[in-house]
Parts: structure tokens; sequence; C-alpha cells
């Protein structure tokens, strides 16, 4: 499937772009030339670190970069950035920086890029706290690259079970069951969404709060699902293989998921990544208004949160990567879902 | 043929990169001051402490107030805005939020009114008052009149006072503040346009309060059951014709969350020089806004005349000012406040039996050494210069700068660790390896929140965490929802520190009563439950209680000082709320709206019946 | 006379769905640690007793199982409640529906003259470049986050000063003549429309252009083509009526689809619109508001559906056996 995939220019390329997203966040600890919570307080807003490879004089040399002094101009009530030109910094390869864990366990000080001692060096600048733009992209992205599938593995066995009990009993419980359905299905879902979020328990340490919005985020989706699941098993469960297996006495739950939910597989793997990306964007849209994931912890809902203020849009406009990242991720993923649908479903091909 | 296309795009790729690479260090300084920004705009008005105030004047018996400002121009429109979600009464006695509020002093005047300048209480629907003894007289204005034509008189006060505030309708929060050992003020009708107050003993902030506004009797007793009706009496639906008010404009339609638009009193009783009836401007505009990143858009696309300035907006608006057509004002330290809270509660939950607080941590918060020490571990420049752009004054203690009662001894005092740690160790307190423990060995740990969303707060969290990181205090910060958050405060009471903001009053520090006062509603740092009241009362706690009752009753502004001064010293010394810094409030207003007496208590268009339109396209 | 049993029918039916639509509503929001009177609380000059007297007015004072009873016998007899401000809740939806549907009508009707087109002709052309493109326009407008998107159109207002920058009317609004208003209300509307319209063509271009391939996939139409009729009156004559069916269903999703869709929206333009409300009353946990709120956006949603399933009726008798 995936050489299939590759055949096809525009989800070739949005697959590698993926790929090369998800190990970026996989090894943002490397990667990242800071932790997500290394703050210069002096350093707030400072713009991108310039590169220099020329020198004054003209001369070719090594990469550089200078420190950044902030200067408070009271008249104008301004702080003003400034280069410290008394101390050039060379950006190096494999530099030792902040320590941390390799899969948690291995201890490790090594950094991808950065410069050397007392040199700072924010690629896309700096936020409020003066933290680096890059470094919380790339661990704010573990959130939301990774918050969507997780809610989908929640939801989907869910609305699976579901649909398929439904659908293979029949009768009341089918009535009542799609009645429940339908009533969660009848709130317009983002009420719903911001509800469920809004009431969030204070005191959740970041690893509950993530979980918790995966699982409001499932709660969202599953009807739905549930109600296709059903339709599908309408249609399966008077299909001789099933009645075969009903003759030898095969236990209800035992036909339902041996025997009718295998045959909705290709639906399934494309409900899944024609649903990442809504899911990627509700996130967002949560974090925005403050629902979703919360600070200190980065997503790139959340960073994105910055990007309402007006002189942050004219004079700062690395702080509008997040948005940029997310409209890329959910554009990958909607350009793979649509092969990947075509490449299964046979209907739409020729 | 294929293929050497992809290889010649490929090479243009990697040669454009190159180039980009390729960066010249200018040697430059990438920043130079330009000093035609920073020179004095011509058309700013100097803060002048001298606004005239308007003196009364009769002509044919009635008494009119005369503005002594220069004669301006009739006509236009003022748009200002307000955040949030508009008014929700236009009832003065209902109202509880600052929108309401707002709009409630724009239609109806009080009794009394506050001198911008000096905070003195001074005389606005009244013409006059005596004061003998525990007397206070009140001569109204004669010939004035309601928006319908009616006059306001005696009756519309007693009615006001008497039957409104006094019985209990609406907000009660007045009535509270007036009671004063247990009874309320006396109130008798002399004549026509006299009214009488006598209450038990002095009260210094009583003649203030009475800068209520006085309700007309014949509109609101009109309905029969208005009592019982009162919560809904004037609510948002009214139809805006129909209200009769007494200020300088009245309602002209209020459109949900998008606008309330007031048109002009043609019968308010202010005059100019010329003796012609204010106000001047036609129409006044409050447009309602979401937020504050819609206002400043909406200022920049011109749709709004006035608007108030925060963080870095005010470099980008100052940098522009010799070019446009608004002027800044910076009008100095806010009446609001910015503070850690510190929860010093030592009572078990009745219902529970549990402590609120961990008693391990009970034993830090109520060590005055961990709580200055925390005091000197806090980095208020950094947090002024980092996260209000410099937009702010640094606060130790609890008025803000720009109050009449301030404590101009407290200084304050810089950052300094080894102050922090020194006062740690007379407490027993011990660093092993850059971390804090306790004498009973138990490490420092503790949870700070505030309101999640509130970007500014959000932004000091990280920083006092880190602030705290360099004495070894390990802190947990944590926003949460606003809601929650005021649950903990003042209910469930398990939180250890609580970033938060609070508006006091610049010239009546008795306002904060609910907060300083043992039993008060809003004793942030040791809030007691009915059940717990009088409990476990600091003897500093004692002698706010002390402060706040005494002070309320010397009337000479010296003697009420020396007992704010004190009190001010005590939190200074006890930092059960370490303050931190107080904004500054810097206003850009269109240059066309003239009449402007820029006032450190009472913002810009205090004045709107004297302020006028000169020039300028909307 | 069939049609008005199955109507009676599904109108029956919503019942149930309504009542368990509030009871989750209700308890999720009762069950939550926010307080409605937390703004109060923090305010340093309201004292005990205005508390004690807003509780008492709000019934938060009265146990869970009491305060949905007593909801939901006034919501049955039309009674909306009042909002914790005090202001008849009845009388803010009013404010604000109308508001909504104006936006929501707008853009439905343009992204069906749209979209319709464009998977039509997405069916038609299936597997070219021109197919290949419509795909890939869509997936770039679902793409979007639509806050971000708001945003960056409310900054182009502002720099460019062809667009009034939010809200749904100017200050002089009522001063102007009739004329002037529809003016005003368009300027004010092309913005929000503009995102909206973005982000509900994608799914809607898609929906029809699979439809339309599955049903020029079909027997019927196969056999159209074996006898020789044109293609043209093969796709409007026989293909578009069949495809076009399913797509009536999906409007009352639609409708309530964008209802959702428009909060942030509607939030970033300032919009005086329902979205913008039931955000604010959820943050504020202002429960009859969201309740009632929340009521209303399921039964617009019940009523689509219910519309959808009668115009099925009529447009294709298959479905009536």
């Amino acid at each position: 499937m995936i050489k299939e995939i590759l055949k096809d220019k525009f989800a070739g390329a949005a697959l590698i772009i993926l790929i090369l997203m998800y190990i970026c966040i996989a090894c943002a600890n490397f990667i990242a030339p800071y932790s997500k919570d290394f703050s210069d307080r002096n350093q707030a807003y400072a713009p991108p670190s310039p590169v220099y490879t020329i020198t004054q004089d003209g001369k070719l040399s090594m990469p550089y970069t200078y420190n950044y002094v902030r200067v408070f101009e009271p008249k104008l009530y301004q702080n003003v950035y400034q280069l410290d030109r008394t101390q050039k910094h060379y950006l190096k390869l494999f530099v030792r920086g902040e320590s941390y864990k390799i899969l948690g366990i291995i201890p490790c000080s090594i950094h991808l890029f950065g410069t050397d001692d007392g040199g700072r060096f924010y690629l896309l600048g700096t936020d409020i706290n003066g933290r680096d733009v890059f470094s919380r992209l790339l661990f704010g992205g573990r959130i939301s690259l990774t918050i969507g599938f997780l809610a989908l593995f929640i939801l989907f066995p869910i609305g699976l079970l579901y649909g398929g009990i439904s659908g293979y009993l029949g009768g009341w419980v089918d009535i009542i069951m799609m009645r429940f359905a339908e009533a969660v299905m009848a709130i317009p879902s983002f009420y719903l969404l911001i509800i469920l979020a809004s009431i969030l328990p204070a005191n959740m340490t970041s690893i509950q709060r993530f979980t918790l919005i995966v699982v409001i985020l499932a709660l969202i989706g599953w009807a739905g699902f549930a109600r296709v699941v059903r339709g599908m098993v309408l249609s399966i469960k008077n299909e001789e293989f099933v009645q075969a297996a009903e003759t030898i006495g095969a236990s209800k739950l035992r036909v339902i998921i041996k025997h009718i939910l295998p045959q909705t597989t290709s639906y399934v793997i494309i409900a899944m990544t024609l649903s990442v990306p809504s899911y990627i964007l509700s996130e967002s849209g949560l974090s925005f208004l403050g629902l979703g994931i919360q600070q200190p912890d980065a997503s790139w809902g959340n960073m994105l949160k910055e990007a309402q203020e007006y002189i942050n849009i004219l004079y700062r406009p690395w702080l509008l990567t997040p948005g940029a990242l997310i409209f890329v991720a959910v554009l990958c993923f909607n350009l793979i879902g649509d092969t990947v649908r075509d490449i299964l479903d046979p209907k739409s091909r020729e | 043929m294929k293929s050497s296309i992809k290889i010649i795009t490929i090479i243009i790729f990697i040669i454009i990169f190159m180039a980009l690479c390729l960066n010249k260090d200018s040697g430059l300084s990438n920043y130079t001051l330009n000093s035609d920004l920073i020179k004095p705009n011509p058309d700013a008005v100097q803060l002048d402490l001298n606004y005239p105030v308007p003196k009364t004047k009769t002509i044919d018996g009635t008494d009119y107030l005369q503005s002594q400002l220069p004669v301006g121009k009739f006509g236009g429109e003022l748009i200002s805005s307000t955040i949030g979600e508009g008014p929700k009464t236009f009832n003065p006695y209902t109202s509880t939020d600052a929108t309401s509020s707002t709009m409630a002093d724009i239609m109806y005047d009080g009794l009394f009114t506050t001198n911008p300048m000096t905070g003195e209480v001074i005389p606005k629907l009244a013409k006059s008052i005596e004061i003998k003894g525990n007397k206070y007289i009140i001569h109204l204005r004669k010939g004035v009149k309601w928006s319908d034509g009616k006059p306001i008189t005696a009756d519309d006060v007693m009615f006001t006072w008497k039957d409104i505030i006094f019985a209990g309708l609406g907000n009660t929060s007045t009535r509270d503040a007036m009671m004063i050992s247990g009874e309320l003020p006396k109130i008798r009708k002399i004549d026509t346009y006299t009214v009488e107050f006598v209450i038990k003993q002095q009260f210094a902030p009583f003649l203030r309060m009475l800068s209520a506004p006085i309700a007309p009797k014949h509109y609101f007793s009109k309905d029969k059951d208005w009592q019982k009706n009162f919560d809904r009496f004037l609510a948002t639906n009214t139809d805006p014709k129909s209200i009769v008010t007494s200020g300088a404009y009245r309602l002209k339609e209020y459109i949900p969350a998008q606008r309330v638009v007031f048109v002009k009193n043609p019968d308010y009783y202010m005059i100019n020089k010329n003796n012609e009836k204010l106000p001047y401007i036609n129409k006044i505009v409050y447009l309602i806004v979401g937020d504050v990143n819609n206002q400043i858009l909406k200022f920049e696309a011109n749709e709004l005349d006035e608007i108030s300035l925060k963080g870095g907006d005010v470099a980008r608006y100052k940098a522009k000012e010799n070019k446009s057509n608004y002027v800044i004002y910076n009008l100095g330290a806010d009446n609001g406040t910015m503070f850690i809270a510190i929860n010093l509660n030592n009572r078990k939950n009745k219902s529970t039996g549990k402590y609120y607080v961990n008693p391990v941590k009970q034993r830090w918060f109520s060590d005055v050494n961990f709580r200055k020490a925390i005091d000197y571990a806090i980095d208020r420049k950094s947090m002024v210069q980092n996260i209000a752009n410099g937009m702010a004054t640094p606060l130790y203690t609890a008025e803000s700068p720009n109050g009449i009662y301030y404590n101009e001894k407290l200084k304050g005092h810089p950052r300094d660790i080894n102050k922090a740690k020194s006062l740690l160790k007379q407490s027993g307190y011990v660093f092993k390896n850059s971390k804090l423990y306790d004498k009973y060995g138990n490490s420092v740990e503790v949870d700070l929140s505030t309101n999640a969303g509130n970007t500014e707060r959000e932004a000091l969290g990280v920083m006092v965490k880190q602030d705290l990181s360099d004495i070894g205090i390990k802190v947990n910060f944590k926003p949460i929802e606003f809601n929650s958050l005021v649950n903990k405060i003042t209910n469930s009471f398990d939180w250890d520190m609580i970033i938060l903001g609070l508006t006091g009053s610049p010239v009546e520090p008795h306002n904060g009563k609910n907060v300083w006062n043992s039993n008060g509603p809003l004793h942030l740092f040791n809030q007691r439950k009915p059940e717990d009241s009088d409990k476990n009362i600091y003897p500093w706690e004692k002698r706010l209680d002390d402060i706040f009752e005494k002070a309320a009753l010397k009337l000479k502004f010296s003697e009420r000082k020396k007992y704010y001064d004190e009190y001010q010293q005590i939190i200074y010394e006890q930092a059960p709320i370490v303050y931190l810094y107080s904004p500054i409030r810097i206003y850009a207003i269109r240059r066309k709206i003239k009449n402007l007496y820029p006032s450190t208590l009472s913002g810009l268009t205090y004045n709107i019946e004297e302020l006028y339109i000169d020039g300028g396209k909307r | 006379m069939k049609i008005w049993k199955f109507i009676f029918k599904r109108i029956l039916q919503t019942i149930p769905l309504l009542v368990i639509v509030s009871l989750i509503s209700f308890f999720i929001i009762r069950l939550s640690p926010v307080d409605p009177l937390a703004e109060l609380r923090l305010n340093p000059s309201i004292s005990q007793e205005t508390l004690q007297k807003e509780q008492k007015r709000l019934g938060l004072d009265k146990p869970i199982i009491v305060q949905y009873g007593l909801w939901a016998k006034s919501f049955v007899q039309g009674d909306l409640g009042v909002t914790s401000a005090g202001e008849k809740v009845s009388v803010k939806l009013a404010e604000r529906i109308p508001n909504t549907l104006i936006l929501t009508l707008i853009v439905i009707f343009m992204t069906w003259s749209v979209g319709v087109p464009l998977g039509i002709l997405g069916a038609i052309y299936n597997k070219t470049k021109l197919d290949r493109i419509l795909t890939i326009l869509s997936s770039v407008g679902m793409a979007i986050p639509s806050f971000f998107f708001a945003i960056l159109l409310l900054i182009f207002a502002v720099k460019s000063g062809w667009f009034p920058v939010g809200g749904l009317t100017s200050y002089n609004f009522s001063d102007l003549n009739f004329f002037g208003k529809i003016f005003d209300v368009s300027k004010h509307l092309i913005l929000p429309v503009t995102v909206l319209f973005t982000l509900s063509l994608a799914g809607l271009q898609r929906q029809m252009r699979a439809n339309m391939l599955e049903v020029l996939d079909s027997d019927y139409i196969k056999f159209a083509r074996a006898k020789g009729l044109s293609e043209t009156k093969i796709i409007f004559k026989h293909a578009l009526r069949n495809a076009i069916n399913p797509m009536i269903t999906l409007l009352g999703f639609e409708f309530a689809g964008l209802l959702s869709g428009a909060a942030l929206t509607e939030y970033v333009f300032q919009y005086p619109g329902l979205g913008r409300l039931i955000l604010e009353a959820v943050m504020k946990s202002d429960i009859n508001l969201v309740m009632a709120s929340l009521m209303i956006g399921s039964i617009m949603l019940v009523l689509g559906n219910l519309l959808a399933d009668i115009l099925l009726i009529i447009t294709d008798p298959r479905v009536r056996g």
C-alpha cells in the first residue's frame, strides 16, 4: 500500500513530509537545541538569530551568530533587541547542551546543533517567556500530532463494538442503542467538546490532562462512526458465512468480532485516515480557546494563541509558525487519506 | 530529457540555498533611535493638576452647574468600547459588573462626585452640603430636571436611599458598607430641595458613598409591584426611549453583543461659559468587543476614538504617534494590582475533618521569614520588563502608587537572593543540592496557580517558578480555569499560592475592607468560613481589623493617612500577599477630542459633558 | 396521507432523543466544579448577602435532580429561565438566532451553488488533471484552522481598510436607509462567510463527487450509455437526480455542523451569533443559557434531518415503501 501511495506524486510527498515530521518530534530532545521549559527571561520575543557566513571584513567564515541584548527605550516605551557584537558564537553540530534521557532511560546531552558556550541560537525567535519557539514547536508537535491518533484508537474499538452489537442483535437493543447514539450526535459537536473540556478538574498533571482531552475528543466521534458500522453490519449479517458461523454455534460476541467486523476493515482504515486531521484541528481549536493543553506545556494550538495579538502578527511573524505547521500536517493527512481511499475503495476506481 | 530537467532544478535549488546561507555581517547595529519619534507631541495636553471644577451658577431660579473650561463646538460623536459581553442591566442598583456600572454612570448622576485631581468629594446633583456634627444637610439644585422634564427633588433622593438602597433592593453592597456599628444612617426630608442624613458616628467614607446615583421615583414606582420586580427592572431589553435619566446622556439603543448608543440629554443641568446647555457631543457609542485583540484592531482601523493600551501595543502606537491622528497619555500606575497570595489557612474542614492545607505546608506559609524570602526572591524588575513590556511599576505593598493614601516611605527593595536565603536559614531551612528543606527534612514544594487563558498571569507564573527555584523552592505551576480558581479561593481553600489581580480604589482604601478584614468575604490569604470566624487570627490580622475600623471613623485626611500607612507597612512586613506590580495606564485618544484634562485618578473622559470634537474625520 | 403518518412518526421519535440530549447536557454541566457565581465572588465590592440572593435565584442550593426537574418543567412550558446575569434566556436567544441563521443560510447557499457543480465536474473528469486539482484545492481548504484563517483575514481587513473589523453592523446602522443597511450588513458578512465557505466547501464537493461517481458506475447508467444516449443527457437527466438525493440527507447535518463550526469563527470575528453566545455561556457555566442553546442546536439538527427526510420522500419515491 505504501508503494501505491508513493506512486502518487502529491500523496508521496505528503507521506514523506509526515514521516519527517514524526521523526523530528520523536527525536525532539535531540534536534531541539533547548528543552521545552528552557527560558531566558531577558530574551522575551527575541527575533530569530541571524546567521552570518561572511565576516565584517568580507572573509568567508564558519557560520556564526551573535547574542541579543535587550535595551528598554523609555521614551518610546519599547524593548529593543541589539546584537552584542563583542563576541561571535559559532554554530556547531552535535554540541553539548541540557541533558535529557533517550527513551526516558539513557542520559544524554548531545544536541543536533547549537552554539558554543554562552551563545544563544534561536532559529525561530522566542515567545513571551523567552522560550525558543523552534524547540517548543518540536515538543508541541508531540502532542498535536499524536492526540488525533490516540483519540482514534479509543474511538474506533468503541464505535466498532457498539455498531456491531447494535446491528447484529437488532430489535429493541438496536433501537435503544441507536437512539442514544443519535442523541450524542444531535448535540453540536464543538459545543459538546468545549463543555466537556471546560469541566476538566483543575489540578491535573499534564499527562492526565492530555489523556482526558484524548478521551473527550474520542467521545465526540464514536457515535457517527458506530452508526455507519451498524449499517454495514446489517448488510453483512445475512451473508452466508455469518449464518454458517451461527449454525456451528459460535457465540454472538464471537460472531460479531471474528466474522462480521473484519469485513469492515477497509472502511475503518479510510475513515481513520480521513478523520485524523479533524482531531488535530479540534485540539488546536480547544487549546486556542485555552481549554485544551495548558501552559507551560506546548501544543501547536496553545502556541498559536499568541498569534491572536495584533502586534505579534505584525512584528513577530515567527509566532505564526505553529499555524503553518498545523496547516501542513493536516493537508498531508488529507492528501494521503484521499489516496488511501482511492486504493482501498474499489468503487471510486476505474 | 526528463532527468536532465530534474538535475538542473536540483542544482538551481542548491545554488539558491547556498546564496541564502552566505549572509554578510554588515557590522551595523540593527537599531538606532529615530530622534523624530521621541519629539514631544505638540497636541498633547500636559498633565495639569489644576482642573477647574465646574461651579454652580443660578439663572432664572435654576441652579446650573457651569463648566469652567473653554467653550467648544457642539455636535459629533465619540466612539468608545467595552470589553466583554456588554451591559447586563441598565438598573444602576442591581449592576454588579464594571460595564453595567459604566453605562449607569453615564445615565445617572449622584449627589456627589470625586474631584478628578485631588480625590475630594465635590457636589454634583447636590448644590451644597452642611455638616453639623453627625448631621449632613444636603441642598439640592433647584430647577433641575429628569430627561422627561419632571423636576428632580428631595422625594427622588428619599426614594433612592430609603426605598431602594436602605431597603436592601438589588446589589446591597452600598447598604452593607454604610452599616455603621449595626445601624443604617437615618434620612429625613426637610423640604422639596433639602434632605438630611443622620449617622450614628463619624464615618469617613460616608460622603463618598453619597455619590451613588439618584433614581427617578415617578419612573421606578410606576409599576405597583416594582419592589418585587426590582431585579428585572430596567433589564437590557427595556425600551430605550422609556428610560428616564438624570445624566448627560440617555440611552438611544442597545444592540446585544454589538453596541450601546447614548444621545445627549437636552435637559441636562450643566452649561458652558456662554450659558449654553451641555454636553457638546451628541452621541456616545460603546462598541461591545469581545477581547483586547479585537479592540486594538478596531482602534487601528479607526473604528474607535479612544483605547487603553497595554504592554507591547504601547510601543507600536508611541512610535507612530507623531504621524497619526491620536495622542498618547501616560496616566501613571493603575488602580489594579498584580500579586501572589499565600494561603495561611490553618484550620480544618468541618465536614471532612481534614486540614484545608497540608500541615507541613502550613508551617512554611505561616512563617513570616518564608513569606519574606519569597518577597525577596521575586524579580519584579524582570516581570515589569518582560511581561508588561516596561509598562508597569513594581509594587511592594497593598496600595497602588496612584492612590492618595499610598505610603511613600515604603520604597521597596531589589531582588536579593542572599537576603532571601538568610531569612530562610533563620527559620531553620537548609539547602542541599540547590534544593530547600525545612527543619524536619521535608523538601519544599508548593503549588502555584492562576486563571488559565490569561497570558499575562500565565507568563508571570512561569517566571515565579524560576525565581523561586533560585532559592530551592520547587514550584508546580498549573493555570486552572477561572471558575475553579475562584471556587478554590472562596470555598475549598485547597491551594498554596495563587497569582491574581484586584482593582482597588485610589481614593478610598476602605473599599478594600472585604480583603483585609479577617472575616471579610475576600480575605484571600486566610479565608474563614462563617463557622470559623474569629478563629486563629494572627496579631497583625487583628491589628488590620482595628485599623480599618478606626480609620473609617476619622475624618481628617492626615489622621486617616496615618492608619492606612500602617496597614501598608503591615502588609509589607508580613507579606501574606506578595505584591508584584501595578500596570501603568496608557491611553490613546484621537486628537480631535478637546477639553481633555487627563487625571491619574479618574482617567481621560470623566468630564464627558465638557469634551468636544474639533475637526477630524471618521 | 402516508407522508403525514411518516412525519408524525418521526416527530414522535425525536421526543426521547431530546430527553436524552437534555439529560446528557444537564448532568455534564451540573457535575462540573464550575461555579456560575465565580466572577461575583471575586469582586471586592459584592457583599455576602448579594451572593446568597443570587444563589437562591439560580436554584444552586438544590440537589441536581431537583434542578433538572425544575428546568425540564419550565422548558416544556416554554420558559427557558434566566441567565446568570438575570436576563431572559429566550430574549438572548431571540437576539442571536437570526444573526446565526443569516450567516449559516448564506454559507449553505454558497457552498451548495459552488460545491455541487464542482463535485459533478470532479466526477465527470474523474482521474484527470482537473479532478486532481479540485481534490487538492479542497484538501487545502480543509486544512486551514478556521480561527487562524479568520485572524489572518481580520488583519487583512485592518491593513487594507476595505472591510470592517468584525461585528455585524456599523455604529450608525440605525441611521442608514434600507439599501445602506443591506450594504452595511453585507460588508460585515463577507469575511466570516469566506472562512465558513472555505471550510465547508471541501466536504460538500467531495461528497458530491463520490455520489456522482457511484451513480455513474451503476448499471442503469451503463445501460443508458449502451442505449446510446448523449453523455450530457445521461448526466443531467439521470445521474444528477440520483446523486443529489443522498446529499439532501446531508443538508440537516451540514446545518448543525455549521452551527458548531461557526463558533470559533464567530468568536474571532466578534460576530453576534449563537456560537459566540454559547462559547461565552459555557466558559461562565451559565447553565440555563447553555442548556437552552444546546437544546435549540439539537432541535435545529433534528428538524434539519426531518426536513431532509421529507424532501427525500418527495424527490425519491422509492424511499416511501
